[in-house]
């Protein structure tokens, strides 16, 4: 393969700016794939992934391009993830890249995302194209758009590119930039392997697909790797490029991307950002920017009915096996028995996992109220890393407390600018920076306990911006606060299950409203329930459900008997899907319930 | 002793809560339908004893006197029906006169259900019913007229806007008239019922829980004064004047089916027939069975459907008929179970027995959900 013609990219957009759409149009114009052979969007290849318009794995995808020059060239687009969640995939991803498309939607502009991506291929030495899509539609405003990018991100927008990739307009032109502004890779075919991972995944015929792109060096079928991050040496059973269907070949040179096949059986072993070099002749240095990736949120995860212990394990360890970023270890809970705590990167990451182990392996959880990893010092010195309120010594072992903090940024038109500042001292933020830059578009920086955020930051953002604001965050730092342990008593039994960690000066109220939306979630049952929030021994807030006293329903059309069975079935089917504390059912959305607290 | 029950699935205008199997009335089907019907009955004659017949629908007052008799007659040749057989007719107040209740008594009905619902007029026009409180007390005089001894009324409460108070203007009202028997119902409001449309345009609210409960126990407790005894949860009678054929879907007995939808049950076998009415009028008139979805019960499934019906009634269950006709230990199999609502009196062991306590009644899908163990189909 000829190193100067090949060109790998990828497109930062923020979600719904036309990435995928855009996408499709290139694998159509090069021929990687008939048009009826495609289904739309064929890149998200999970069907979360497209129910959810969103990107979560990166898949390369190898287009072969005659440019308007006559000459033949290689194209590798590599798709990143499209969520704050993914951050660190993107970087490496981005790294992978010599260019990149920064897609922007003509009528929406910069978004926060398309911003803190774009910044992170500047400092990765991206060339950056700016394309400007769906300017067929009425409200594209391409020259406000070229403004903001100026004004905002700081590129040049003379050579911006206009588009639209659902009606194919401007994509080879977009296709010849490629070839023309982004540079072609350099490397050292002749130097010792080295190959960065950026993604991988488990195949179940195949073991662990790893995806490379080659920086210096030859790989090669038969040859003995070394991954260097796990120092672990497997043989290549098979190489192959996507286009977008898998094809082996024999060899990935310098620039080239393509996965590796070397029976490997966990995912864990192939981290992204880890470098692949050869066994006899390793690299002296591996590719910069390697991290172990740690989760940062954490919840409970729970079967409904215990026996289903055993099949939750197991599938954990299946999906496990395709997601290194998750963690799970065993967890007891009075309340909800046996179940795992889970680190999650994310609040989106914990949505997908919870879903697909409920679509996939058909569980029916409980879930508890996601938090963050605290930091404890105790009386005597010792640090210990908290990632479930259970865990939290008592009051009087602690001597300091600290709490993870994110440097957020929020993009947002002016008008809304008020009602975010007063969210985010609501949510207990220190404003680092307010940029009213032109046009209209104000960048709001932030530090912001990350709980707060995990809590209800988004959804509240979005409402109180009609959806306008746009986030991006990263989690930089701790700081100390006087955090204390919530409990939330049910018939005066504490249920652990539902312990929150929050900040002294919020306590009230998160207790109250905490036991007002208890008291809605849960039904009224054969007694009066009664709720309270407690810190300590002190109780803070107290709501009841009184106890229900009609259930019977009379008529019996004809003697149809079995209405009336199916109808007490049903309700016996209802019973078993809540958890039983004590005596009281508990449905499984109250144990979300600090979730949906909506203003308080 | 067999019950027999004949769907008439026609009714002049459908009302808005109402989710029974029915249709408006066509003269035409409505004759293609009662030919079936004599034929489905006549397919089925075994002569096995029978002593209830019974009119439902749907409004099957809306037949003619003549074809009411020929119905009953079809039964009484079909089946030994004995002397005093319960034939009953549900009737709507506005579809009777003085010479149609006479023609349907000399067709063999001897006991009336009339569908009145309510005597305030402005709760019948939200339910959208074609009769007025005053049309249904003349109904109930013209039945008493026509020879009429043994006549029901059929109340609705937790009606939209009903306060408890106007909900015992009804059973006052009720009173006045003095009926041998009655039945109070809760409303239920099906997921797609029109009411549900007509309360938002209206705006019109559903009393608390709280409030049904307390219509239920005040309504039922006017009754007790009035002399009436609770038989069952929805049903008083003078004494001697239940439901014979209502308490057979109660007391595990057998009962016979006629009519598109109608439902059997006999000797541990249920079925169904064809819902359509024109499905079920090819069906018969083709030689073919109207019936669908024929199932045995499993032992299991007869004893708990005995359990949660038999604890409707006001009687309970014998505990010992229970241990001698299904071999079941009641005690040993449920009594920690239920030991909670014993506690909370809402059940009481007594005499043998194990009956629901009023307040029981109103929570009786709770309890009964601890007999069900396992779902069927």
């Amino acid at each position: 393969m000829n190193q100067a013609h090949i060109r790998n990219f990828s497109i930062i957009a923020h979600i719904d700016h036309g990435k995928s759409t855009l996408a499709d149009r290139f694998l159509e114009l090069t021929g990687a794939l008939q048009a009826r052979e495609m289904e739309a969007q064929v890149l998200d290849a999970m069907d979360l992934e497209r129910e959810r318009g969103i990107t979560i794995k990166a898949h390369p995808v190898r287009l072969n391009y005659t440019a308007k020059n006559g000459q033949q060239y290689v194209l590798n687009l590599i798709d990143t993830p499209g969520h704050v969640d993914f951050g660190y995939e993107v970087t490496r991803s981005l790294a992978a890249c010599e260019g990149a498309l920064l897609l922007v939607d003509a009528s929406q502009g910069v978004e926060a995302q398309t911003l803190a991506n774009a910044y992170l291929a500047v400092e990765n030495n991206l060339e950056i194209i700016p394309v400007i899509n769906k300017i067929d539609l009425p409200s594209a405003q391409p020259d406000e758009c070229k403004r903001q990018i100026e004004d905002i991100i700081g590129l040049d927008s003379a050579t911006a590119i206009l588009a639209s990739a659902k009606e194919g307009t401007g994509v080879h032109d977009i296709l010849e930039a490629v070839v023309d502004r982004f540079p072609p890779p350099a490397g050292d075919p002749a130097a010792p392997l080295k190959a960065l991972i950026f993604d991988s995944w488990f195949d179940p015929y195949r073991g662990v697909v790893i995806v490379v792109r080659v920086i210096d060096g030859m790989l090669r079928t038969k040859s003995k790797i070394r991954l260097m991050a796990t120092k672990q040496d497997f043989e290549v059973d098979g190489l192959g490029i996507f286009s977008p269907k898998a094809i082996p070949v024999d060899e990935l040179g310098v620039g080239e991307v393509g996965f590796i096949v070397a029976n490997i059986k966990v995912v864990a072993d192939a981290k992204i950002g880890d470098t692949v070099t050869e066994t006899l002749r390793q690299t002296t240095e591996p590719f910069p920017g390697f991290k172990e990736l740690k989760p940062m949120v954490f919840a409970g995860l729970y079967p409904v009915e215990s026996h289903q212990y055993a099949e939750l394990r197991e599938a954990l360890d299946k999906l496990r096996l395709n997601d290194a970023s998750f963690f799970y270890e065993p967890e007891t809970s009075a309340a909800l028995g046996f179940g795992f705590r889970c680190g999650f990167l994310g609040l989106l990451h914990m949505e997908i996992v919870q879903e697909r182990l409920e679509r996939e392996y058909n569980m029916d959880l409980v879930t508890t109220a996601p938090g963050v990893l605290y930091r404890v010092t105790t009386t005597n010195g010792e640090v210990q890393e908290i990632d479930s309120p259970a865990k939290l010594p008592d009051a009087g072992l602690i001597s300091k407390l600290e709490e993870p903090v994110i440097t957020a940024m929020v993009l947002t038109p002016s008008e809304f600018v008020g009602p975010i500042l007063q969210l985010c001292q609501d949510k207990r933020g220190v404003q680092k920076k307010l940029e009213y830059l032109k046009s209209d578009r104000v960048l709001i920086t932030y530090e912001l306990p990350f709980n707060e955020v995990v809590l209800d930051f988004y959804d509240r953002l979005k409402t109180i911006s009609r959806g306008y604001a746009s986030l991006d965050y990263h989690v930089t730092g701790y700081w100390e606060s006087p955090l204390v342990k919530m409990d939330i008593l049910v018939n005066g039994e504490p249920v652990d299950a539902l312990s929150i960690i929050v900040h002294r000066d919020a306590a009230y109220d998160r207790g109250r409203a905490l036991a007002a939306k208890m008291r809605e979630l849960i039904p009224r049952q054969m007694f009066e329930i009664a709720i309270q929030a407690s810190i300590g021994t002190r109780i803070i807030a107290r709501e009841s459900v009184k106890a229900l006293r009609k259930n019977v329903l009379a008529k019996c059309y004809g003697g149809d008997i079995s209405r009336k069975r199916k109808l007490l079935e049903k309700q016996k089917e209802g019973k078993k899907r809540m958890k039983r504390v004590g005596r009281v059912e508990i449905p499984q959305e109250a144990f979300l319930a600090v979730l949906k607290m909506g203003t308080e | 002793m067999l019950g027999l029950y004949l769907h008439i699935p026609f009714c002049s205008a459908i009302c808005n809560y109402c989710n029974f199997n029915r249709g408006l009335f066509d003269a035409a089907v409505k004759e293609r339908y009662v030919a079936a019907l004599l034929q489905e009955i006549r397919t089925a004659a075994d002569d096995s004893p029978a002593d209830s017949i019974f009119f439902g629908g749907g409004t099957p007052s809306l037949l003619e006197p003549s074809e009411i008799a020929a119905l009953v007659e079809a039964c009484r040749a079909s089946f030994a029906c004995t002397a005093d057989t319960e034939v009953t007719l549900e009737a709507n107040p506005e579809t009777v006169s003085p010479e149609r209740l006479e023609g349907f008594r000399a067709a063999g009905v001897n006991r009336l259900s009339f569908g009145v619902q309510s005597f305030r007029d402005d709760e019948l026009q939200r339910l959208s019913r074609l009769h007025s409180a005053s049309r249904a007390e003349q109904a109930f005089r013209m039945a008493r007229a026509a020879g009429f001894d043994n006549i029901s009324l059929d109340l609705m409460m937790w009606l939209p806007q009903q306060t408890i108070a106007q909900w015992l203007e009804s059973i006052d009202a009720l009173i006045a008239l003095g009926p041998e028997h009655a039945s109070m119902y809760l409303l239920e409001l099906y997921p797609n019922a029109p009411l549900r449309d007509a309360m938002a345009r209206g705006q019109w609210s559903l009393a608390p829980d709280d409030d049904a409960a307390d219509m239920y126990l005040s309504g039922l407790d006017r009754m007790d004064k009035a002399g009436y005894v609770q038989y069952e949860i929805s049903n008083v009678a003078r004494p001697g004047r239940e439901a014979r054929h209502n308490l057979k879907y109660w007391r595990d007995g057998a009962w016979l089916g006629f009519g598109c939808g109608a439902h059997s049950t006999r000797n541990g076998v249920r079925w169904k027939n064809l819902s359509g009415t024109e499905d079920y009028i090819a069906a018969v008139s083709g030689g073919r069975p109207a019936s669908v979805e024929r199932r045995v019960l499993s032992a299991a499934e007869r004893v708990e459907d005995a359990l949660f019906t038999g604890l409707r009634l006001n009687e309970g269950l014998d505990l010992q008929a229970v241990q001698r006709r299904y071999g079941l230990d009641f005690l040993g199999q449920f009594g920690a179970e239920l030991q909670p609502f014993v506690d909370q009196g809402l059940l009481i062991y007594d005499h043998g027995r194990v009956r629901l306590t009023r307040a029981g009644m109103l929570l009786a899908h709770e309890i009964m959900t601890v007999f069900i163990s396992a779902t069927v189909r």
